[in-house]
């Protein structure tokens, strides 16, 4: 894939929250009733053809949401509604060569479908229909499509990696009840008029928004080896974000997110209003500092920037599919069981973890999209490569899923990241690993190091038609100087190339910190966690940021020249 | 006169709620000394200033749902939003930055331009003023840049014919006194849907099927810089049922049925519906079980809903001044010089039949007892509304113009809606129009003439909005696309034998249709369909859009049957699917199911 994968990450802070604890119940299930008589209808038939199948799941995500978003102490939308939408998984061939196989060679027919069908949740019949017309259609394309794959498979050299397309997994049962989310939107839009006036006093703030979303997702899933999940999940969400611009053209972003899987667990009205001044603050002091020019040099990470580092340079890297598809750069593959990172670091990914350092995180679930149970993966062990995030397309040495098969409603699940945990067995302090920088700096002689203290988030190209880069977007750099003196300065992307930047990792500090956000690629938008002290980074580069030519508005603001 | 801006993809997740009795000094004040400020003193160094300045706000909201066989398709509920477009023009009306293509778009988040920006929904004064500002100096940087751009470009070409980019016209002051309508209960709205969706429960040999219904209403305040300003009230309902099966050969069937007013009340009531949703199943079951036509060539009669969409697909598109802009580069100019319309190098030339002529009346408030849902008293650049001949005894005599001058149009007709030409009520009468007996005689006659075995008559045409098919896809005009508007298939048509007799045809398209055909109409009936429709325009120049683009206007057609005398009639090209490989789950015994999920 030549996809950039997008990981848009945003910081969270969390007060106390309580955890929703799934209960395994039986009850009524119409849906998943529907959805199991009206599969059991098409194996029946559908496996009895010339091409038969031998898989089919489905998958129906239904998805309750409100949402209000104010702007400069004013409401601009405030929202409610529900909708679902069913995802079939159809496969016909066997597991060794099903049509899911890439086509090598011909990149537009490996190109994601987004097939977005919504369907209704309280008529069994109507589901039922949809659920028939929808299997129709992809049955169809997938005798079509394997025969293309057949083709593909003769035509072309032998491939590299000689695993099957589909890993065998059992069975799950899992019924958790539908959560109910009764949420009243109008405390919230008077809450988001508060977070959002302080902006207003500012004529060079051209933009500050707040957004709060609540939402419950629940999906039904069943497949054709017995599987029957339901399960259910709600996340509330609030963004604040506002630009600014420099004399320069410059346009200058902060921005602020909080994530808890319950309301409670949102930061209270003060805690907010504090970090609105923040950022009002920042945004004054981003105006007026320094540009940096493209440098090399030590730096250190804080754990929201090293959080998003490695996700960005490693967990992308580690998803098992990329191993396999010829088009991809494979960095690790052939890395296992060597040393990547120093035996003091290891790096976990674990959607069973639902909080950390008294925060949610976002990243946690406790199946996949392909069904399978969800469980702790070490990837990286005391520095060494032990294993890949994997969905049910095997790869060479991995032959099951660990339950990383994710996507977003109207596409097909690849092996995606869930949580990702960066742990030392060795910490030091923050004034100790700002001492270790200062140390390099004399010794390289360098005039300055930097902090990278918040990112907005970042992207990485994993494939072999574009070098193997990855960007950091940092919203708030400090200079660090020998003498210890730290200055806010504006205008670089962290860059680098993945191998480069392993090596170049030193030490990491006690003070974790986490990012919730959705990371973006060919399956869609997913919510992932990334947690991680901050580390030292002995040698980092950072290339000119993309810069607006657009002048300040001409009019000053209206109320100081009316 | 008011009309709203009906919508049809956007009918799941439109929104409720917002106070649209707004006090609409403030806000109208806010644009006001905005505009003033900026007619002013915006202006860079050594660069034009603003010759206009129009500001639009729109504030909309609506309650719409959508049922698939009984079960609702999601549901949404909020504030409505109000949004502010800006249009801004410098240089001179001879010369602006406006019909240039710009690919060379500012790129930056804090000044936005071209797109509508969010207002707050309630009447603050300092905020109203911030987003005009931002949004206005957005638009005066991207004005003067697309200009020296212009200029630039034009500076190697000799213009072969100078055209004025702006029109003057009359200001105009315009309030709507109406009351906003009321917008029908979220629950009506809902039953009605949950109810007419469940009508196909009973149909298993109807594959897909969704029903859509709902209301918005949409207020528009607007202001320009030469003294014009209007405040108009739009509302418009509807309710859509949509049905596709396959024959069993696999020709995939489609049809629709869908009835349009200006508010709830105003549609027909549930059993009208019913009954009208139970005749398209039978439609569709008798498409099922019709034989095709492979090749025909010879007389065609269209009739009812059939003349209308023709028209409303193939003339009407023609009838509109839209002016291929320049642009500043030569590979991306394709796109829109294959929007050049014919009709521009016609005027004055014969388009019609001489008993034929084209009225656009957007006065007209009826045409009999049928109310028409076109029309308006100011458009949307604040032009007043009038009646406007195009097409006089078969002679062209002007184009539907907006104030964006073309060849032989220098003046705005008063057309301007969704940011485009369109026609409002388009009336196509015929002088001796010939009773129903005659023009089906004459169709006979002209059987009979060519020694073929029957004629055609066509009953109802495929509408481009009405479609359950999954290939919404992109609506820009690539190179070539607009030269020939292209014609649905026709769902349903009859061959009719000189003895009088129909036989259904299961599925056909008509070869080679264009515009110039209709110079070929030998006969149109006395009684004339009124018939409500959406014209969807590919997006001429999707790089220099100004003002709002909403959902596309509703126009009203009141025309007559219409008889062609040499049309190609051909069975739907292209592979055919197969039908399903089981049968509908709708088909089998059925068991009833406990609530909850």
């Amino acid at each position: 894939m030549r996809l950039p994968h997008r990981g848009l990450l945003f910081p969270t802070l969390l007060a106390a929250a309580s955890m929703l604890a799934g209960h395994p119940v039986r009850g009524a299930t119409p849906v998943l009733d529907a959805m199991k008589e009206e599969l059991q209808r098409s194996v029946e038939t559908l496996s009895k053809q010339p091409t038969p199948l031998y898989f089919l799941s489905y998958e129906v995500t239904g998805n309750r949401r409100y949402s209000v978003r104010a702007s400069f102490g004013n409401i601009t939308g405030s929202s409610e509604g529900e909708n679902a939408v069913v995802d079939v998984d159809l496969r016909v061939g066997s597991p060794e060569l099903d049509n899911t196989h890439s086509i090598r060679g011909d990149r537009l027919s490996n190109f994601p479908r987004f097939a977005y069908q919504q369907t209704p949740l309280e008529d069994p019949e109507a589901l039922r229909s949809i659920l028939w017309r929808r299997t129709d259609q992809q049955y169809k394309a997938a005798v079509e499509q394997l025969a293309k794959v057949k083709a593909n498979v003769r035509v072309k050299v032998e491939e590299e990696d000689q695993a099957g397309d589909f890993s065998a997994e059992p069975a799950q049962e899992w019924l958790e009840e539908p959560l109910p989310l009764d949420f009243d939107r109008s405390p919230w839009e008077e809450k988001l008029r508060r977070y959002t006036a302080p902006f207003s006093g500012y004529g060079h703030i051209y933009s500050a928004n707040a957004t709060l979303s609540a939402n419950v997702e629940t999906r039904w899933y069943v497949n054709s080896e017995g599987s029957e999940i339901r399960t259910s999940q709600s996340y509330y969400r609030l963004m604040i974000m506002a630009y600014t611009k420099a004399e320069d053209g410059m346009e200058l972003p902060r921005y602020e997110s909080f994530f808890s899987f319950t309301p409670e667990g949102l930061p209270d009205d003060s805690r907010i209003l504090e970090t609105v001044q923040e950022m009002i603050a920042d945004l004054q002091a981003l105006r007026k500092a320094p540009l940096v020019d493209p440098y090399t040099g030590p730096a250190i990470l804080s754990g929201r920037a090293s959080g998003v580092f490695f996700h960005e340079i490693l967990g992308h890297r580690v998803e098992g599919h990329r191993q396999k598809r010829e088009e991809e750069g494979q960095t690790f593959k052939k890395m296992v069981n060597q040393k990547v990172l120093p035996e003091t670091f290891s790096v976990i990914f674990d959607p069973t973890v639902r909080r950390r350092e008294s925060m949610d995180l976002v990243g946690a679930y406790r199946y996949d999209n392909q069904g399978v149970k969800a469980r702790r993966v070490p990837v990286i062990e005391n520095g060494v490569l032990k294993n890949f995030l994997m969905s049910r397309t095997p790869i060479e040495g991995f032959s099951r899923s660990n339950g990383h098969g994710r996507k977003q409603a109207g596409l097909a699940a690849v092996a995606r990241q869930s949580n990702l945990f960066v742990e030392v067995t060795r910490s030091h302090s923050r004034e100790e690993l700002k001492a270790m920088l200062i140390d390099r700096l004399k010794q390289e002689d360098k005039p300055f190091g930097l902090y990278f203290k918040d990112v907005q988030g970042g992207f990485t190209f994993t494939g072999r038609t574009t070098p193997n880069m990855f960007n950091v977007l940092p919203v708030m750099v400090y200079r660090i100087y020998p003498d210890g003196r730290e200055e806010l300065v504006r205008g670089v992307d962290l860059i680098g190339t993945p191998l480069t930047a392993f090596s170049k990792i030193t030490a990491a500090d006690d003070q974790f910190e986490s990012f919730n956000g959705i990371c973006g690629a060919e399956s869609g938008g997913v919510p992932v966690s990334a947690v991680s002290p901050a580390v030292l980074v002995s040698q980092i580069e950072v290339q000119k940021k993309e810069k607006s030519v657009e002048r300040l508005p001409i009019l000053s603001p209206p109320w100081e020249s009316p | 006169m008011k009309r709203g801006a009906i919508c049809t993809l956007w009918m799941t997740f439109l929104l409720t709620g917002l106070p649209l009795q707004a006090q609409d000094n403030l806000l109208m004040k806010a644009l006001r000394d905005e505009m003033g400020r900026t007619m002013e003193r915006l202006q860079l160094e050594e660069m034009d200033r603003p010759y206009y300045v129009a500001y639009w706000v729109r504030e909309s909201e609506g309650r719409s749902r959508t049922a698939i066989l009984g079960g609702l398709l999601g549901r949404g509920r909020g504030s409505g939003n109000r949004s502010l477009s800006v249009e801004l023009r410098v240089g001179d009306h001879d010369l602006d930055n406006t019909n240039f293509t710009d690919f060379g778009r500012l790129r930056s988040r804090v000044v936005r331009e071209g797109f509508p920006v969010s207002l707050p929904l309630r009447d603050d004064y300092k905020e109203l003023r911030r987003q005009i500002w931002l949004a206005t100096d957005g638009a005066y940087k991207q004005a003067v840049h697309s200009l020296a751009k212009k200029r630039a470009s034009l500076q190697n070409k000799t213009r072969v014919e100078e055209i004025p980019d702006f029109s003057r016209e009359e200001p105009v002051e315009y309030r709507d006194e109406g009351d906003m309508a009321s917008l029908p209960a979220e629950a009506r709205v809902e039953e009605t849907v949950q109810e007419l969706s469940a009508l196909f429960k009973g149909m298993p040999q109807v594959f897909d099927s969704r029903v859509s219904a709902g209301q918005s209403r949409v207020r528009i305040y607007f202001i320009n810089s030469e003294g014009s300003s209007y405040i108009r009230n739009f509302s418009s309902a509807s309710i859509q049922a949509l049905a596709a099966t396959q024959a069993a050969d696999g020709t995939h069937l489609e049809d629709f049925v869908v009835a349009r007013g200006r508010q709830w009340k105003d549609l027909p009531d549930q059993a009208e519906l019913e009954a009208r949703i139970r005749a398209m199943a039978e439609r569709l079951g008798g498409l099922r079980e019709a034989g095709f036509v492979e090749r025909y060539n010879g007389p065609v009669l269209f009739e009812g809903q059939a003349a209308a969409e023709l028209v409303s697909q193939i003339l009407a598109p023609r009838l509109l001044a839209l002016r291929p802009p320049v642009a500043d580069n030569p590979i991306f100019g394709r796109f829109g010089s294959g929007s050049r319309n014919p009709f521009l190098e016609k005027l004055g030339s014969r388009v019609l039949p001489r008993f034929l002529s084209v009225i656009d009346d957007p006065t007209a408030g009826s045409h009999g007892e049928a109310p028409l849902l076109g029309g308006y008293e100011v458009d949307e650049e604040g032009v007043r509304s009038r009646r406007t001949t195009v097409v006089q005894r078969g002679i062209l005599k002007t184009l539907l113009a907006t104030r964006t001058p073309v060849s032989g149009v220098s003046n705005s007709t008063g057309n301007r809606r969704n940011a485009r030409p369109s026609p409002s009520n388009l009336f196509l009468v015929s002088r001796n129009g010939l009773k129903q007996e005659e023009i089906s005689r004459e169709l006979l006659d002209l059987v009979e003439e060519r020694g073929l075995d029957f004629g055609i008559v066509v009953r109802r045409i495929g509408s481009p909005d009405m479609r359950l098919s999954r290939e919404r896809g992109f609506f820009f005009a690539m190179p070539g696309e607009e030269e020939r508007p292209r014609l649905r298939p026709l769902t349903e048509a009859y061959k009719v034998f000189p003895d009088g007799r129909e036989e259904l045809i299961r599925k056909a398209v008509i070869l080679g249709l264009s515009a110039s055909s209709f110079r070929e109409i030998a006969a149109a009936s006395e009684a004339l369909t009124p018939h409500h429709t959406t014209m969807r325009l590919p997006m001429m120049n999707p790089f220099s859009s100004i003002g709002f683009m909403g959902p596309p206007p509703i126009i009203s057609l009141v025309v007559p049957s219409l008889l062609f005398e040499d049309l190609a009639l051909r069975r739907p090209p292209g592979d055919i699917p197969r039908p399903p490989l089981l049968a509908s789950p709708l088909s089998q015994p059925r068991v009833r199911e406990p609530a909850g999920r």
